[in-house]
Formats: structure tokens, C-alpha cells, sequence
């Protein structure tokens, strides 16, 4: 329990005397500026000004970047089935190789990004930790509206999404479900 | 009964990148007639257009899943007997499961390959 409601119990359960009283306001006053150190700490405005928007703008560059480097590859890879026997053939099917290793370069360039998101969301989770522990904090009952449609949706139509480590269950598995 | 090399096929997904690959895998099965449709509502506009012979479609798609689109397929007269795979990363049993009971015909976890899709489409379609 903190010093606050501390207090506000022993206002209702008890008379307090001047010196009991002056020790809990001590209290609170220490309590509060633990609180904004706290917050000091958190630095929620760099959060939200810096470091989450830059989030949001590395991972949409890294799904540009997949998206363009895999309709490159397919789109080479497209070209060369349709290359005509000709005495030429292995010079095209060359030219549409190294097209193919130029847009695999994608990953040295998704993996870095990917890594300063890791290393954002890394700050983010030790600060709030921090936070958290400073000030004690309970999370509050309730779900927010939105995300219990949206958990909802997702536990009506079975949306689970791709399972870490590979498939929940084995094709082999699936196909004895329908034989 | 071979397969019917000329009957069209309905590809459902919301990444034109899986579209294009199963686009792919279908022509080097030797389908040519191949539509597409990036989620459930499109590919029902589609249905109603177009007798298909076979549909495949993903599962995780907004504003229509695949497995909506399944029941609904399932639930319409004039296209209850369409053969359907799913192909999707949705593979934990609850979900094959489910959606064997929705009707559908065969079920495909991704990534996967041409030799799986041909068995499904063989399976279903009759070879």
C-alpha cells in the first residue's frame, strides 16, 4: 500500500495529532517526488516523440523492403521461365541470376533495421519496468473496449496466427484428419 | 478421373506476393485459368460471378477471413459443392479441426510446396 493510501485510511480510522500528521505529509511529499523522478526517468515525451514513431517507420520500411525484394526475385525468376531456347539462353539466365543475388541484399539492410527496433522496444521495456517498480504500480482491472473486440474477433474465427518454432501441427498430422 | 486442367481456380489472399506464388505453382501444375481475390468479400463477389472448380484461400484476411468465406460458401446453395482448400499458417488443431467441420476439403499449413498442392488438388478435384 502506498503512503497515500495510507493516509487516507488513517484519516478515516483515526484522529491524527500534529505530528502524525506532519510525518504523512513528509510521506507523501517523498512519495511524490520518487513519482516524478519516476517519470523523469520513463521520458515519455522522447518515447513518443523519437523512438516509437521511429519504430513504426523502421518495420514499415522493413515490409517495403521484403516486398520489393520479393517481387524482384519472383519477377527475375518469372523472366527466366519464360526465356526461349536460343543461343543466347545462358547469358539472360546469368543476367536474371545477378539481378536475383542484388535484391537478396535486402536482408543485410532489414536485419539491421530490425535491430534497432529490437534494441527501441529493449528501452521501452526497461524503462516501464523501472516505472512500474518505482511507483508500485497494479495494472487496473478492465480491458479496453477495443482490444476486447478485437480479442473477440480473434478468438471467434480462430485467428491464432503463425506459431513460434514452426507449425502447431504437422502437414502429416493435418493430412490424417482428412483421410 | 484426370485432373481437369482447364477448369478455373479462385486463389484468395491479401499478400499479392502468395497469390503470385501459388499463381506459379498452379502453372507449372499445368492450370492456366486462375483468378484471384485478396480477402473473403471480394472472392464471394467473384463466386457469384464465375462457376469455379476449385477455390484455394488463405485464412488470416480482413474484412472477410477464409474460414467466413468457407461457411458462407458452405451455406450457399449455388456453391455449397465448390471444392475449397485452405492454405494458411494457421496449424494448431483447433483450427483444422474447425474448419473440417465449416466443410472445407483440404487443408495445406504454409510454407509448402508444389508436390503438396498437387496431392491436395488431386485428392480433391479427383485424379
Amino acid at each position: 500500500m502506498g503512503p497515500m493510501a495510507a493516509f487516507a485510511r488513517d484519516a478515516r480510522s483515526q484522529p491524527s495529532t500534529p505530528s502524525a500528521m506532519v510525518r504523512e505529509l513528509l510521506d507523501i511529499a517523498d512519495y511524490i517526488a520518487n513519482l516524478r523522478d519516476a517519470i523523469a526517468l520513463l521520458r515519455a515525451n522522447e518515447l513518443t516523440r523519437d523512438r516509437l514513431p521511429m519504430v513504426h517507420e523502421e518495420l514499415g520500411e522493413v515490409v517495403a523492403a521484403t516486398a520489393g525484394a520479393t517481387n524482384s526475385i519472383m519477377g527475375n525468376a518469372e523472366a527466366i521461365l519464360a526465356l526461349p531456347e536460343s543461343p543466347g539462353y545462358r547469358a539472360a539466365v546469368e543476367a536474371k541470376i545477378y539481378d536475383i543475388f542484388e535484391a537478396c541484399a535486402f536482408q543485410d539492410i532489414t536485419g539491421q533495421r530490425i535491430a534497432k527496433v529490437a534494441e527501441a522496444m529493449s528501452q521501452l521495456e526497461g524503462r516501464l519496468s523501472r516505472f512500474s517498480s518505482a511507483v508500485k504500480a497494479r495494472d487496473a482491472a478492465g480491458v479496453d473496449e477495443a482490444e476486447s473486440t478485437r480479442r473477440s474477433r480473434n478468438e471467434a474465427l480462430l485467428l491464432n496466427g503463425p506459431q513460434v518454432g514452426g507449425p502447431a501441427t504437422a502437414q502429416d498430422a493435418i493430412d490424417a484428419l482428412f483421410d | 478421373m484426370a485432373l481437369d486442367l482447364s477448369m478455373p481456380i479462385l486463389v484468395v489472399d491479401d499478400y499479392q506476393t502468395m497469390v503470385r506464388i501459388i499463381r506459379n505453382l498452379l502453372k507449372q501444375l499445368g492450370f492456366e485459368d486462375v483468378d484471384e481475390a485478396s480477402d473473403g468479400t471480394a472472392a464471394l463477389a467473384r463466386l457469384k460471378g464465375r462457376k469455379y472448380g476449385l477455390v484455394i484461400s488463405d485464412w488470416n484476411m480482413e474484412p472477410m477471413t477464409g474460414y467466413e468465406l468457407l461457411r458462407h460458401v458452405r451455406a450457399d446453395e449455388g456453391l455449397r459443392t465448390t471444392p475449397f482448400i485452405m492454405v494458411t499458417a494457421e496449424s494448431k488443431t483447433e483450427n483444422v479441426i474447425a474448419a473440417k467441420k465449416a466443410g472445407v476439403n483440404n487443408y495445406i499449413v504454409k510454407p509448402f510446396n508444389a508436390a503438396t498442392l498437387k496431392t491436395k488438388i488431386e485428392a480433391v478435384c479427383g485424379a
